[in-house]
C-alpha cells in the first residue's frame, strides 16, 4: 500500500499535463469541502435549534405528570406529594388544579386552560410564572400579613399569557371574568360558574401554545372557580435527567399506587420532536446533494486522470505493477482528493459554527421567537458526515480506478 | 524452424565492429516454440467488416544465458510485438513462451506481473520515464512495486544510475534530463531488479547517432560486466553486428542472418 500511496500522492501534487485536470480536481476538492462545511453548519443550527426548543419547552414546562386514570382528580394529596418527593431523581414536585375556561374582557373573549398552583411550588417544576414580562408573579403568593409584601386582593389575581392579553385586549390590572363549563345544576337547568379575576401578571415563553391559552391563578381560587374544595388534578415533577424522565416516571406511578398515571415531556410534545428529527434529516439529504456533486467531480478528474496517464499505467505494469496496485493507487488518489476536501470542510464548518456560537447571528425575536441563530456542533454529525463523504467520493472513484487496472500495456504502447 | 537442440556458436568475431565474443553457454533462458500471433483489426472501409491481420506463425526462438541477440527486420515484420510477448506483456494466439521452467502462457495476470517485475528488464525505444518522479524513484519504482523499502530502493537505485554513468543525476527529474540520459535512466530501471533476461525494443532508436552509439555501446558494455542475458529488436544493422546473433524477423520466421544463406549479406 505505501507503494500505490506514493505514487497517488505525487500524482495529486504533480503539475498536470492537461491544466484541465488539475482545475477539476481543485474543483473536487473544493466542492468536497463546501458540502462537508455546509452540511456541518446546517446541521450545527438545526441542533442549536432543537436544543433551544427543548431548553424552553422543558423548562417552561414539568418533566412528568402524575393524574388520576379516572380523571377524577385527587384528594387527599398532600401525604401523597410529601412521598413521591423522595423518589429517587426527583427534584421538584408541586401540584396544580388545571381547567378549560373561557376569559372574557368586555366584549372579547378567549378559550383558555387555567392552572391553579401554589407559585412557590410551581417555580421548581415550570418556568412559565417566571417569564412574566408585565406585572409580576408574586401577586399570586398568599398574603404575608408580617412583610404585606404581596397586595391583599379582594379579587383573585390571575397571570396569563401574553397572546391571550392581547387577544381578550387585558393589561396589567384590568379584571377578566373566568367562566367554567363545569357549571352547577340549578333549578334552571346547568348555570357556568364564573369568577371575576384582575390580571396581575403577563408572561411571555415563546410557545405559542402557552403564551395563546395558558392562565395562572392560586390553587385555593381554581378551586373555588372549580368547587372542588381541596382537590388537585396534577402533581408535576421535575426529574434529575430529563431525558430519563419516562423511567422515573413509570417509579413515580408505581409509587403513588393504583388508579395513577404519568406522562412525561417527550410523550407531550413527540409530534414536534418528530417533525425538527425529520426536517434535519432532510436538510442532511439535501446538503448531501452537494457532496454527491463533488463527488460527481472527482469522478471526471480521475477518468481524466486516467485517461491522460494511460501511457504512464502502461509503463508501470510493463516492470511488474499489479492490475490490483494500479487500481488501488486511483482508488487511493480519489481517495485523497476526498480526504483533504472532507478535512478543509470539517475545519470550516466546525470553525465557523464555533464564530456562530460565540458572536452571535442575531435574529429578528418577534419572527423567528429566539434573538440569534443557535450553533450547536456535534462530534457525532461531524463523523458521520466526513463517512458520507469519503463514502460517497469512494463510490466515485470505482470506475475510473476500474478502467486504468484494465490497461494493456502492449496495446497502450504500441500506438505511442 | 530452430532446432530445439542447438545453442551453441553462433558466429565469430569479426571485423571492425567488435562484436561480442562467441557465447559457449548452452542453458537456455528464454524459449519460444510455435509461436503465433494474430491480431484481428478492423478496417475503416465501411462494410468490410473485421479483418486478421497475422504477424508471425510457429516461430521458434531459443535465448541461451550470457546472449545478446538482436531480432532485426522491417518495419511491421513484428518485432515489437515478439518482444511484448517474450515479456508476457501480452498473449500469443497459439505456441508457448518459457522462461527457465515458467509457461509465460499459463500464467495469471498476477503472476505474469511478478514475472516482468523479478525476470524481465524492459528497455522501450521512448524512454518512458514518469515525469513526475526523479530519476532514482523512476529506477527504483520496480523495487518499490514488489513491496522493497524505499531507501534499500533507492541505494539500489543509485548503484544502478552510477553503472549508467549517471551517479550525479539522481535527484534530476525527466524533463531535466537529455535524451540519451533519459534512455539510461530507462536502462538502470530495467537492470535494477537484475532480471534474468533485458529485452530491449529498439532502445537507441529515439536519439541521434552519436548518443545513441553511447547508448548502445552502454548496453554492451553493462551487458558483458554483468553476465546479462539480452535481447534487442534494432533497425541500426552496425548495433545488431555487434551482438552473438542477428535474427532477422522475415515472413513470419526467425532467421539467423549469418548462416541462412538466403540472408547472408542482407542483414
Amino acid at each position: 500500500m505505501r507503494f500505490e500511496f506514493f505514487i497517488a500522492a505525487r500524482y495529486l501534487r504533480a503539475k498536470r499535463r492537461q491544466a484541465v485536470v488539475g482545475v477539476i480536481t481543485a474543483i473536487s476538492v473544493i466542492g468536497v469541502a463546501a458540502g462537508v462545511a455546509s452540511l456541518i453548519i446546517a446541521l450545527a443550527i438545526t441542533n442549536g435549534m432543537r436544543r433551544d426548543l427543548q431548553e424552553r419547552l422543558v423548562g417552561s414546562t414539568s418533566h412528568v405528570d402524575l393524574m388520576k386514570i379516572a380523571g377524577d382528580g385527587i384528594r387527599d394529596w398532600r401525604p401523597l406529594l410529601e412521598r413521591l418527593r423522595k423518589v429517587p431523581h426527583v427534584v421538584a414536585a408541586a401540584p396544580g388544579l388545571y381547567g378549560q375556561v373561557l376569559i372574557s374582557h368586555g366584549a372579547r373573549s378567549g378559550g383558555g386552560l387555567i392552572k391553579g398552583v401554589i407559585p412557590r411550588d410551581e417555580k421548581t417544576v415550570g418556568d412559565l410564572l417566571q417569564s412574566v414580562k408585565q406585572g409580576s408573579a408574586a401577586e399570586l403568593e398568599p398574603f404575608d400579613s408580617t412583610s404585606g409584601s404581596a397586595a391583599m386582593h379582594a379579587v383573585p389575581p390571575i397571570v396569563i399569557g401574553q397572546d391571550m392579553a392581547e387577544t381578550i385586549g387585558v393589561k396589567i390590572g384590568d379584571g377578566v371574568l373566568v367562566t367554567s363549563p363545569q357549571g352547577a345544576l340549578t333549578p334552571f337547568g346547568v348555570v357556568p360558574r364564573y369568577q371575576k379575576f384582575q390580571v396581575v401578571g403577563i408572561f411571555k415563553s415563546g410557545f405559542y401554545q402557552y403564551d395563546s391559552s395558558y392562565a395562572f391563578t392560586r390553587l385555593k381560587d381554581a378551586q373555588s372557580l372549580f368547587s372542588e374544595p381541596d382537590l388537585i388534578s396534577v402533581i408535576s415533577f421535575k426529574v434529575d435527567d430529563l431525558y430519563h424522565a419516562d423511567r422515573v416516571g413509570r417509579v413515580i406511578e408505581a409509587e403513588a399506587g393504583k388508579g395513577f398515571q404519568t406522562t412525561n415531556w417527550m410523550e407531550q410534545n413527540r409530534e414536534l420532536f418528530r417533525a425538527l428529527k425529520l426536517e434535519q434529516i432532510v436538510t442532511f439529504i439535501v446538503l448531501a446533494l452537494i457532496v454527491c456533486v463533488a463527488a460527481l467531480n472527482i469522478l471526471i478528474a480521475l477518468t481524466m486522470m486516467v485517461m491522460e496517464k494511460t501511457r504512464d499505467i502502461a509503463v508501470l505494469m510493463s516492470f511488474g505493477v499489479r492490475a490490483e496496485q494500479v487500481r488501488r493507487i486511483f482508488l487511493l488518489q480519489g481517495f485523497l482528493i476526498s480526504v483533504i476536501g472532507t478535512v478543509l470542510g470539517l475545519i470550516l464548518g466546525y470553525g465557523l459554527s464555533w464564530v456562530g456560537g460565540h458572536y452571535p447571528f442575531p435574529l429578528d425575536a418577534a419572527i423567528y421567537s429566539i434573538d440569534h441563530l443557535p450553533f450547536a456542533p456535534r462530534i457525532w454529525d461531524g463523523v458521520i458526515v466526513a463517512a458520507v463523504s469519503l463514502g460517497v467520493s469512494l463510490i466515485a472513484t470505482l470506475y475510473p480506478s476500474g478502467s486504468a487496472a484494465k490497461v494493456l500495456p502492449a496495446e497502450a504502447l504500441r500506438y505511442e | 524452424m530452430i532446432d530445439p537442440n542447438e545453442g551453441d556458436v553462433r558466429f565469430e568475431n569479426e571485423g571492425s565492429l567488435e562484436p561480442l565474443p562467441v557465447v559457449r553457454e548452452r542453458t537456455v533462458v528464454m524459449r519460444a516454440v510455435g509461436l503465433t500471433k494474430i491480431y484481428s483489426t478492423v478496417s475503416g472501409k465501411a462494410g468490410s467488416g473485421a479483418a486478421a491481420l497475422e504477424l508471425f506463425r510457429g516461430l521458434d526462438l531459443k535465448v541461451h544465458a550470457g546472449e545478446m541477440v538482436a531480432i532485426v527486420g522491417e518495419s511491421g515484420a513484428g518485432k515489437s510485438s515478439l518482444l511484448h510477448l517474450l515479456a508476457a506483456l501480452d498473449v500469443p494466439t497459439a505456441g508457448e513462451v518459457w522462461c527457465g521452467e515458467s509457461r509465460l502462457s499459463g500464467l495469471t495476470p498476477k503472476q505474469a506481473a511478478d514475472f516482468r517485475n523479478r525476470d524481465v528488464g524492459y528497455v522501450w525505444q521512448f524512454h518512458y520515464l514518469l515525469p513526475e518522479f526523479t530519476a532514482a524513484e523512476n529506477v527504483a519504482m520496480p523495487l518499490l512495486a514488489r513491496g522493497m523499502e524505499r531507501a534499500a530502493a533507492l541505494e539500489k537505485a543509485a548503484y544502478w544510475l552510477g553503472q549508467v554513468g549517471l551517479a550525479d543525476r539522481t535527484a534530476n527529474r525527466s524533463g531535466e534530463l537529455s535524451g540519451g540520459e533519459q534512455q539510461r535512466v530507462s536502462l538502470a530501471r530495467a537492470l535494477v531488479t537484475e532480471p534474468k533476461i533485458l529485452l530491449a525494443d529498439e532502445p537507441t532508436g529515439d536519439l541521434d547517432g552519436k548518443t545513441a552509439d553511447a547508448v548502445f555501446g552502454l548496453i554492451q558494455r553493462l551487458h558483458e560486466a554483468h553476465g546479462l542475458t539480452s535481447v534487442l529488436v534494432t533497425h541500426n544493422l552496425e548495433f545488431a553486428e555487434r551482438c552473438n546473433r542477428v535474427l532477422k524477423l522475415r515472413e513470419g520466421r526467425l532467421v539467423d542472418a549469418r548462416t541462412s544463406p538466403t540472408e547472408a549479406g542482407r542483414v
